[in-house]
């Protein structure tokens, strides 16, 4: 009896490991053969059956990309982006977040419950006006018209006040007793105290911006500008026409991997994140 | 103190203005618009008043509109329900005593932090009729090519597949902080009154799942109504509006054929879907809070 237990015990470990590395291998399939793909020539992949490995490794696909698509360019372009409107919305949240958790002034509810409404608004309803204005204001093709627009997040607001709601009142006072600024408080005494609500914020606002496709689509027009989205977009409708394939996921290798990256280093706390927003919001 | 108080205005003033700006104004102003018929290039004091025309338009009328809403509809529900099947299993796989459990979530995750852009590039390769694997491996296991994303019975299915094997590894993650929450006690008890495995899973872990299994459920609609990265980079809404998603086909009424009225209308009917959903999830949730 005993021994059949450890029998079934043992087969039920077994299966659990197979679903889960059949699982793990569906995951990682999609990007392995794209980095397969990316190093095979153009006419293994489009031969009727494929190759599925390139017979001499193609590197020089990535060379040939960089003719035709200046991805340092891309990088570039996506960075500042990228860079810019992390900082903005860290800032703006931070001190949002602040002043509702920690002043008290008229229309401090109501205010609050107006930015928790917005955080409802879906991006595509805005998204017309949202442009309209942004034409008006003369952004179109400029890095302020990537930028500006989403610097603040009623989302890194909402997190930020519950993080710094739980900060000590006695921390603050203390400091004005010793005569600091209101400014001074927020740099010296909130930030180093939120940082980890930073960090987790700041990855998620850094991997929707790295991504961001639709308004960026809208806003820029010249290829001097253009990220790493635009970019592969643009090598998608290429490779379409002129059937170079291996260019295409040479293109698709580059644009994914500075996320990957990222979230390997930061995955704590990305994942931190997601509980936070998945069952405490 | 009144210094203090002007403080705190200081802190608040961009976001609030940004809100205003960038949010809240733009919803005033696009329900405004899709009551007008607007190009864009007209000033907005000069738009023609239509009334409901555009709403009665894109109901009656345009055949293409109902029909990208019912494939959003299904979009959604078939993904959604995959993933909180899919999600559920794999959390509770990952829930026991496993191994690596860091390095399974980070494979099971790297979908999900990855461009759907990107992603839709990747498939739509795979799926490819002529030369894609996926249709390469079925020649090996002796079964018919499939036309996938090129099939207009087909396409709709790869779609919500794609956007199952993107999004499934967020849902365990949620799943798992939800199953740590559940209290040892429960199962000790259990198994002093000889419960089994499924037992356990029936009474104990779905029913205390309950909040997390509607999350899942509300915030994975709402998100898959408003697909389009994906749709925009493997099929573009063909063959034959097979896989026409309501904020692709907007998006083409606005900036393609430059028709704000109808495209704004169209995304206050699916707006007003999902604020329904939402007034739903806060029901839901605040159930939850006073029981």
């Amino acid at each position: 009896m005993q021994e059949r237990n450890l029998l079934l015990e043992r087969l039920g470990t077994a299966l659990k490991y197979a679903i889960l590395i059949i699982g793990a291998i569906m995951m990682v399939f999609p990007f392995a053969w794209m980095i397969d793909a990316s190093l095979m020539t153009s006419s293994e992949i489009q031969r009727r059956p494929p190759a599925l490995y390139p017979a001499e490794v193609q590197w020089q696909n990535f060379t040939q990309l960089l003719d035709v698509l200046p991805f340092g360019r891309l990088y570039l372009n996506s960075l500042i982006v990228t860079i810019s409107t992390v900082i903005g919305v860290l800032f703006t949240s931070s001190l949002a977040g602040f002043a509702f958790a920690k002043y008290q002034f008229p229309g401090r509810e109501v205010l609050f419950y107006i930015i928790l409404a917005t955080m409802m608004i879906p991006f595509f309803v805005t998204l017309i006006p949202v442009f309209y204005i942004v034409r008006q204001l003369g952004w179109i093709d400029s890095y302020q018209g990537l930028i500006l627009p989403s610097i603040t997040s009623a989302y890194g607001i909402f997190l930020m006040r519950q993080f710094i709601v739980s900060i000590p009142d006695e921390l603050i006072d203390a400091a004005r007793i010793d005569g600091a600024p209101e400014p001074m408080i927020y740099w010296r005494i909130i930030i180093p105290l939120t940082r980890p609500a930073l960090a987790t914020l700041g990855t998620f606002v850094f991997i929707g911006s790295w991504n961001a496709f639709l308004w960026p689509l809208l806003v820029i027009n010249s290829r001097d500008l253009y990220t790493v989205p635009l970019g592969l977009n643009t090598l998608r409708t290429f490779a379409a026409e002129a059937r170079n394939l291996n260019l295409l996921m040479s293109g698709t290798v580059l644009s994914v991997v500075p996320t990957l990256i990222l979230f390997i280093f930061l995955q704590r706390y990305f994942i931190q994140g997601i509980t936070l927003t998945g069952l405490k919001g | 103190m009144r210094r203090r108080m002007i403080w705190g205005y200081v802190f608040i003033a961009i976001p609030i203005l940004w809100l205003l700006v960038f949010s809240l104004g733009p919803i005033l102003f696009s329900g405004w618009v899709s009551l007008h018929r607007w190009d864009m290039i007209t000033p907005v004091a000069e738009m023609p008043y239509t009334g409901l025309e555009n709403y009665d338009y894109i109901f009656t009328r345009d055949n293409v509109f109902p029909k990208a809403l019912g494939n959003t509809f299904l979009f959604a529900i078939g993904g959604v329900t995959t993933n909180v099947v899919l999600g559920l299993a794999f959390a509770l796989l990952l829930n026991t005593k496993i191994r690596g459990r860091t390095l399974w979530r980070v494979l099971y995750f790297l979908p999900v932090i990855t461009a759907p852009l990107a992603l839709g590039v990747i498939f739509a390769f795979m799926f490819n009729r002529n030369y894609g694997v996926i249709n390469n491996l079925l020649v090996v296991l002796n079964l018919p090519r499939q036309g996938f994303l090129n099939d207009p019975n087909q396409a709709m299915f790869v779609l919500i597949a794609i956007a199952v094997y993107q999004y499934v590894g967020y849902y365990i993650v949620i799943y798992l902080a939800g199953l740590q929450d559940i209290p040892q006690d429960y199962y000790d008890a259990a198994r002093v009154d000889g419960a089994s495995y499924w037992q356990e899973l029936w009474y104990i872990t779905l029913p205390l799942l309950r909040p997390v299994m509607l999350f899942i459920i509300v915030t994975n609609t709402i998100g898959a109504l408003q697909v389009f990265d994906l749709v925009f980079a493997t099929t573009g809404g063909a063959p034959a509006n097979s896989t026409m998603t309501v904020v692709l086909y907007m998006y083409n009424t606005a900036f393609k054929y430059s028709r704000m009225g109808r495209a704004s209308a169209m995304a206050f009917v699916l707006f007003g879907i999902i604020l329904l959903i939402t007034i739903v999830q806060l029901r839901l949730f605040r159930d939850r809070t006073t029981a």
